[in-house]
């Protein structure tokens, strides 16, 4: 579908087994993992460098063309979806690591890298990477570092952004610029931090300069199985408001369990629980036992009727099972699944998780909540079953009112996966037209042509007409230059 | 119109008892000369000051407390100083969500006192962060030694309320402490040191203070105290902080070196790992601080460089340190200065405390320190400096990259370059 003369360059660039345009292959690449968007993108460029990205970037731009980034497709809010047949360069060719600098604790790594995959690397090293999306075997850490990705271990070790110390990006102009890098205490604008979170809209990552941490010495593992979700959230208050700062506490509710448990996942819960909460902590050994007993005292003065604990690596995994497989055991019971995603204040939980359940039922839909529950990132998932008219336009609408809910309580609409095409008619929810218009303002200081990633995070509506001519902006007569400089 | 008419006009927006002139400004401004003081007491009195000095070309200056603003760099003088330290209220504050959200001007001491009660603590332990506020803190962004354990202020800004350079209101960012809706302008505006906007609210994560804070002290010479330096960065045992201090020149032949490691959890995890860590470096420390006695320690250590004259930041791998220390030694040495370097990040600074050794002496080392750290992937920054020693020494290296989209982004926001401050 795009020009012979720009397949030709490409080729050239990246080679015959880097370019595909075999309308049957690009299926393959014509949604991500929320499969509701399907657009099939012009051309896949597989480049295996950062020149061949910038190469493929020239001659895409020279066509006129808008190109977008991919890494694994796992993404979850449409990101990585090619609309008006842009032409996807992929990073699944750049995927190695080039350095683990185990003496600085840090790692230089191409975007194609599997998040696992790195930790699996550093291991040796007694070092991992710490950002453990649920879906860290497959994703890659390009597109964690454009998500912004965060994990079940994120609660004590923070997101992707604090984890990336340095960038080498190719600008939608073919340009190459290197931002931060060894270690990231340079002087100016934080470009890195400004960068990660930008969903592929202001260039493609080329290579990374990660953090890692030592391997902790210990874990404990609990499980607490509740009879109402509610108290299962007020055991996550309640451990927080203690000062106990667990690595990981999350929350699986009843129709997900139920669903686990039907599925060749089977993990071991009751079904006839509302709530399982797994919480970890992680360290030296001395002291652990002590936090999860205190931990595990709060579940159960919050109502639990029961708590596990793991005594090996072999019954960790068995507690985390359920959590781990929550996703793929919700995908085999009904023919569509849209994964929400929201954060609000931690506090706000049991109220929040009740008005979810209120909307469920309201609109008679299943709703099972899995969730980041010590961040207040939240999970409700709707299935459903997109055949049914009626059934998709009632799931459309009770997504937006969710939304509309954790809002309200001072959340926000997205805490991981990112707005990409899915949310970016709800970004109006938490933003006004001032900072919209910012926003745009910094996507065309990156991008002046609107090449990268075109139709993705920001409402077309919103885009204000001052920043549609930057250079005019810069040619304002300047104040302060009248003044005395050092 | 010349800037003094033009901060005429500005003045007569707020009533008189909130403008400083003359003598009373440059006093509140440390010494220095910054003409006129203004103190807005909200948010839109912020607005109205930026958007009038848009109208009038009046230059402005966002400040705090005006606690750094000696340091010269990237301010220059002319114009108004806008200081927040009237929006000093806290907005919100749910100690069980771990999240506060307070006017810019809000103390660093203030706020330390509205969140110990409840057992928690905004852990940054940046230079010089007791005298300043917590927009200030924000604004300037430099990382401190607790940063390897809890993120630096960066990772712990999650929401900005700015009024930018051309007068617009953005709140950005929220109060959750997860949250990707758009593009993280937090992390543009936390650490532009007011080059782009005057942030009038921040939103921060709090954490869970540890129920034990403990410093082991090591001392020796520089070449011992490296050594234990070197053991404290491969160890894998959860050191918060390490941060060692040479007073004298930083030669190898003995002058005396302390570095001081914090470790902070619950009690056993802390008394094991002290015993783990004291027996991995071999030797017996000087001393260890406990609770009340070792945040004393810390607090005074962020105040280190007082008003020295000179105040340089040398970053480098941390595995570079002694090199790093090297170059710090020749600058420390010209300057009869101090040297402090924190450990695990790499960071070495040094106070000068005196320039009779002949500016051009003193720049010409720091020159060369700079072109020798740059070679290895390092920087080399005057926090604060005599003016002609950064006339010829500059203020920052001529690296760093984004250059170009450094300057789109400060024309977008503050287009006809209103705010004096500028992000080196
Ligand atoms: C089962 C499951 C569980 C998940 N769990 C989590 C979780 O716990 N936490 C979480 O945060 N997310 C989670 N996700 C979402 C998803 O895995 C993450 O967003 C992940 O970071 C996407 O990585 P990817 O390589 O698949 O990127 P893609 O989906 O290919 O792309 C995502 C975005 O990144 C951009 N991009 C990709 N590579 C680059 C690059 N090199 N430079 C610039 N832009 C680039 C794309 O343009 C797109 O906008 C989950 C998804 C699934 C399916
Ligand atoms: C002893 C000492 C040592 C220090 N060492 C260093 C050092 O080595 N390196 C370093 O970078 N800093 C250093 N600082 C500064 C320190 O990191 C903080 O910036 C400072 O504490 C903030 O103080 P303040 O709130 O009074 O801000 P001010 O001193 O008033 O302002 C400091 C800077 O922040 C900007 N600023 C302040 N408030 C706002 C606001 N609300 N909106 C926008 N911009 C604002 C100002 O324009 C200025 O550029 C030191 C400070 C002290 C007192």
């Amino acid at each position: 579908m795009i020009p012979a003369t720009l397949t030709k360059s490409l080729v050239e660039i990246c080679g015959r087994g880097g370019v595909i345009v075999d309308e049957e292959r690009l299926l393959v690449y014509e949604s991500d993992a929320l499969t509701a968007y399907r657009h099939r993108p012009g051309a896949v460029v597989l480049p295996r460098t950062t020149a061949e990205v910038q190469g493929a970037v020239t001659a895409i731009a020279r066509h006129g063309l808008p190109i977008v980034p991919r890494g694994a497709g796992t993404g979850l809010s449409g990101g990585a979806v090619a609309l008006d047949r842009a032409v996807v360069i992929g990073t699944a060719r750049m995927n190695r690591i080039l350095e683990i600098d185990a003496a600085n604790h840090r790692a230089v790594l191409q975007p194609g890298v599997i998040n696992a995959e790195l930790s699996a690397a550093a291991r040796p090293h007694g070092l991992y990477y710490a950002p453990d999306p649920s879906s860290q075997t497959a994703c890659t850490i390009g597109g964690n570092v454009a998500e912004n990705s965060g994990g079940p271990h994120c609660l004590k070790y923070g997101v992707t952004s604090r984890y990336v110390t340095g960038l080498t990006v190719v600008l939608p102009d073919g340009s190459v610029a290197k931002l931060g890098g060894q270690g990231r205490d340079a002087p100016g604008y934080d470009l890195v931090g400004l960068f990660v979170g930008s969903e592929g809209c202001f260039g493609i990552a080329t290579e990374i300069e990660v953090g890692l941490l030592p391997l902790p010495e210990g874990v404990r593992t609990l499980l607490g199985i509740f009879d109402r979700i509610e108290d299962a959230g007020r055991a996550v208050s309640d451990i927080v408001s203690a000062g106990l700062l667990p690595a990981a506490m999350e929350i699986i509710d009843g129709p997900t369990i139920r669903a686990v448990e039907d599925s060749v996942f089977a993990a071991g819960y009751p079904t006839d629980a509302e709530a399982a909460l797994v919480i970890e902590f992680d360290g030296v050994e001395a002291g652990l036992d002590e936090e999860a007993a205190r931990a595990a005292g709060f579940c159960r003065r919050a109502g639990a009727r029961e708590v596990r604990s793991a005594r090996d690596e072999h019954e960790r995994m068995a507690l985390w099972k359920g959590r781990k497989k929550a996703f793929g055991a919700m995908g085999r019971i009904a023919p569509d699944l849209l994964v929400q995603d929201a954060t609000v204040p931690r506090t706000t939980l049991p109220s929040i998780l009740k008005g979810i359940s209120e909307i469920g039922k309201r609109y008679d839909l299943v709703v099972a909540n899995v969730f980041h529950a010590g961040d207040g990132n939240l999970h409700p998932n709707i299935l459903f079953d997109r055949r049914d008219e009626d059934e998709l336009e009632r799931v459309e609408r009770a997504s937006k009112e969710i939304m509309q809910l954790c809002v309200d309580a001072g959340g926000t609409i997205t805490g991981e996966h990112g707005v990409g095409l899915d949310k970016k008619h709800h970004m109006p929810l938490i933003y006004g037209s001032a900072e919209l218009g910012a926003m745009w303002g910094v996507r065309r200081v990156f991008d002046p042509a609107g090449v990268m990633n075109p139709g993705k995070v920001l409402p077309e509506e919103t885009a204000p007409e001052w920043t549609a001519n930057g250079e005019e902006q810069g040619a304002a007569e300047p104040v302060a230059a009248a003044v005395a400089a050092p | 119109m010349s800037a003094a008419t033009a901060s005429a006009g500005i003045v007569e927006l707020l009533p008189p008892d909130r403008v400083l002139t003359g003598e009373a400004a440059s006093e509140w401004a440390g010494g220095r000369d910054v003409g006129t003081v203004l103190f807005p007491a909200d948010t839109n009195e912020v607005q109205a000051l930026v958007r009038l000095a848009n109208e009038t070309g009046t230059p402005l200056l966002p400040a705090g407390n005006g606690s750094w603003l000696g340091a010269g760099g990237w301010t220059r003088d002319g114009g108004a100083v806008v200081s927040t330290s009237r929006l000093d209220s806290v907005v919100h504050y749910e100690p069980a969500d771990l999240t506060l959200t307070a006017g810019a001007g809000l103390g660093w001491r203030k706020l330390g006192a509205v969140v110990e009660p409840n057992g928690q603590w905004l852990p940054v332990d940046t230079p010089g962060v007791g005298a300043g506020t917590l927009g200030g803190v924000a604004a300037c962004g430099v990382p401190g030694p607790l940063s390897g354990r809890y993120g630096a202020i960066r990772d712990n800004v999650l929401g900005l309320e700015v009024v930018t350079g051309d007068g617009r209101l953005l709140r950005i960012g929220g109060r959750v402490v997860k949250n990707v809706a758009g593009y993280d302008l937090v992390r543009l505006f936390t650490g532009s040191r007011g080059s782009l906007g005057v942030i009038t609210r921040v939103s921060v994560r709090l954490f869970p203070r540890p129920g034990a804070d403990v410093t082991v002290v090591f001392g020796g010479g520089v070449g011992e105290a490296l050594e234990v330096a070197r053991v404290v960065r491969v160890t894998s045992l959860p050191v918060a902080a390490a941060e060692m201090v040479v007073r004298g020149t930083g030669d190898e032949t003995g002058r005396d070196a302390e570095l001081a490691v914090r470790v902070l959890g619950g009690r056993a995890e802390v008394d094991d790992v002290r015993a783990r860590l004291v027996a991995e470096v071999g030797t017996g420390p000087e001393g260890t601080m406990r609770g009340g006695e070792g945040e004393a320690f810390h607090r005074e250590r962020t105040a280190w460089e007082g008003r020295s004259p000179i105040v340089v930041r040398m970053t480098a791998l941390p595995d570079r340190l002694a090199a790093t220390m090297g170059w710090a030694g020749g600058g420390a040495g010209r300057t009869r200065g101090e040297i402090a370097a924190d450990v695990l990040g790499g960071v070495v600074r040094v106070k000068g405390l005196s320039v009779d050794d002949g500016i051009a002496g003193i720049a010409a080392t720091l020159t060369r320190a700079r072109s020798e750290l740059e070679a290895m992937g390092g920087t080399l920054t005057l926090s604060r400096a005599p003016r002609e020693v950064a006339e010829v020494a500059g203020w920052t290296g001529g690296g760093g990259g984004g250059g170009a989209l450094a300057r789109k982004l400060k024309s977008l926001f503050d287009p006809r370059s209103v705010l004096l401050s500028k992000c080196p």
